[in-house]
């Protein structure tokens, strides 16, 4: 559902804040997309909805590696667009869930193809000329591209608003089969938790075991 | 050779998290080393305006490094300037430098201790703890290796010039980055099987899909996202399309 005004502002400003941290400015992994889709629940008004997004979606994202210049997609701006325009769907709305976490690894995709497409627009307005410069150029230029990824933080997450707030409330109306959606949502993040044994290599395999049999105790205590 | 004042460390530092402001296709962070060069620079030739003209131009060129280690390159970088190291030397050590603080980090920060720490924030979350308890432990666990890297790093870089190979050498890296491996495979299982149980779906059935899941996930590795996108989507469009054709 698309949020009000005040609203779409607040998450937009977040939204350009968090694709910020990603890469150019502090790396405090703000940006990660539980903590994004958690804050953008919180200020669209539904943060446990926003946290089912993001713990889905941070699941998914584990085994994204930001390695030089590789393409990778940007969680930030697409949680926020997710969580927020979820937000406003009604609380037991399974496919607005799914539609919504569908709709981010998408939205991460084409955040990814963004940077890159800033990455070679900063090669034109950020790079100084050949020749002595004076420091403050550079300081100039440099900001100048930072102050480029926040614009383009800020668009993608309001795009991404627009485009799946009208999403949802298109499929607001629209019969769904809802009983298969939290079975393939939960299938679907476990065997993403279970990918990132590969990055730390499946010599680790026992471990994994270890803490799969105390995962089993927990859930058969419960 | 004397430190440099407080106030130029500080900015230095500052300006280490915006290493990366201005990433591009052509000097990588080249530009970025250079602003966080600045304050030194400016303050080793406050009076020379040329020289500070040509260093900075030097300093702008393509370089690349893990951001958190930049700062470590740029405070070795401040030490050679200082020094008056020949700018064909300079050149040549930061040849030398940039591939293996990108390695380094790379292998440390993005592959072991960011899983890791996302890992606990997602196992304590499906475990029963409270968001912001989540969140508070995975920003304190992670920043504490990212602060301390960036800080470590200003202080040898300055400290070792030429050789801070050395001090590469004597950090921990290599057993901070075991360390976050294996924690991270135990959460990993943890976090999974939670995961599973999150369905809300009970019996042998789930179960036997379930165990099947987590063996299919180790098998695709990274590649489970585009799997995931395709399945999830799939299951997404038959939703809608077979709400009335049972």
């Amino acid at each position: 559902m698309i949020p009000d005004a005040p609203t779409l502002l607040l998450l937009g400003l977040l939204g350009g804040l968090l694709a910020l941290d990603a890469t150019s400015v502090g790396q405090f992994m703000l940006s990660r997309p539980l903590i994004a889709a958690g804050l953008a629940g919180m200020i669209a008004g539904n943060m446990e909805g926003g946290i089912v997004v993001g713990v889905l979606m941070e699941a998914i994202h584990l085994a994204v590696l930001p390695v030089g210049a590789a393409r990778y997609p940007e969680a930030g701006p697409a949680s926020v667009a997710a969580a927020g325009a979820f937000a406003g769907a009604p609380e037991s709305s399974q496919v607005a869930l799914l539609a919504s976490v569908v709709f981010m690894l998408a939205w991460g995709w084409l955040g990814g193809r963004s940077v890159e497409w800033m990455r070679r627009l900063n090669a034109r307005i950020a790079v100084p000329a050949e020749g002595p410069v004076d420091p403050a150029t550079v300081e100039a230029l440099h900001l100048r591209a930072i102050g480029v990824d926040f614009a383009r933080g800020v668009a993608m997450t309001l795009a991404g608003l627009l485009v799946l707030g009208t999403l949802l409330e298109t499929l607001g109306w629209i019969p769904f089969r809802e009983q298969w959606t939290r079975p393939a949502l939960a299938l679907s993040a476990a065997a993403a938790l279970a990918s990132s044994l590969r990055l730390f290599g499946r010599r680790r395999l026992p471990l994994f075991a270890a803490g799969a049999a105390a995962g089993a105790v927990l859930l058969g205590l419960r | 050779m004397s430190e440099l004042p407080r106030p130029v460390r500080r900015a230095m530092l500052l300006r280490s998290l915006a290493v990366q402001g201005s990433w591009n296709y052509q000097t990588l962070i080249g530009t970025g080393l250079a602003f966080v060069l600045a304050p030194a620079l400016r303050h080793l030739y406050a009076d020379d305006p040329a020289r500070l003209r040509a260093s900075v131009a030097r300093h702008a060129e393509l370089f690349n490094a893990h951001p958190y280690l930049a700062v470590l390159a740029a405070a070795a970088l401040a030490r050679l300037e200082a020094d008056g190291v020949p700018p064909e030397t300079v050149a040549r050590f930061k040849n030398a430098i940039r591939g293996s603080l990108g390695s380094l980090g790379d292998r440390l920060v993005w592959l072991m201790w960011r899983p890791a720490c996302a890992l606990l924030m997602v196992a304590l979350l499906l475990a029963g703890a409270g968001w912001w308890i989540a969140v508070l432990a995975f920003l304190v666990s992670y920043n504490a290796l990212h602060l301390w890297m960036r800080a470590w790093g200003l202080r040898a870089g300055w400290r070792d010039g030429l050789l801070v190979a050395r001090a590469l050498r004597e950090a921990p890296f290599e057993r901070l980055g075991e360390r976050a491996g294996d924690a991270g495979a135990v959460l990993a299982g943890f976090a999974a099987v939670l995961a599973l149980g999150w369905g809300g779906e009970r019996g042998w059935a789930y179960a036997a899909v379930g165990a099947a899941a987590l063996v299919a996930g180790i098998a695709l590795g990274p590649r489970i996202r585009w799997v995931a996108a395709v399945a999830l989507t799939a299951i997404l469009v038959a939703g809608v399309v077979l709400h009335n054709n049972p």
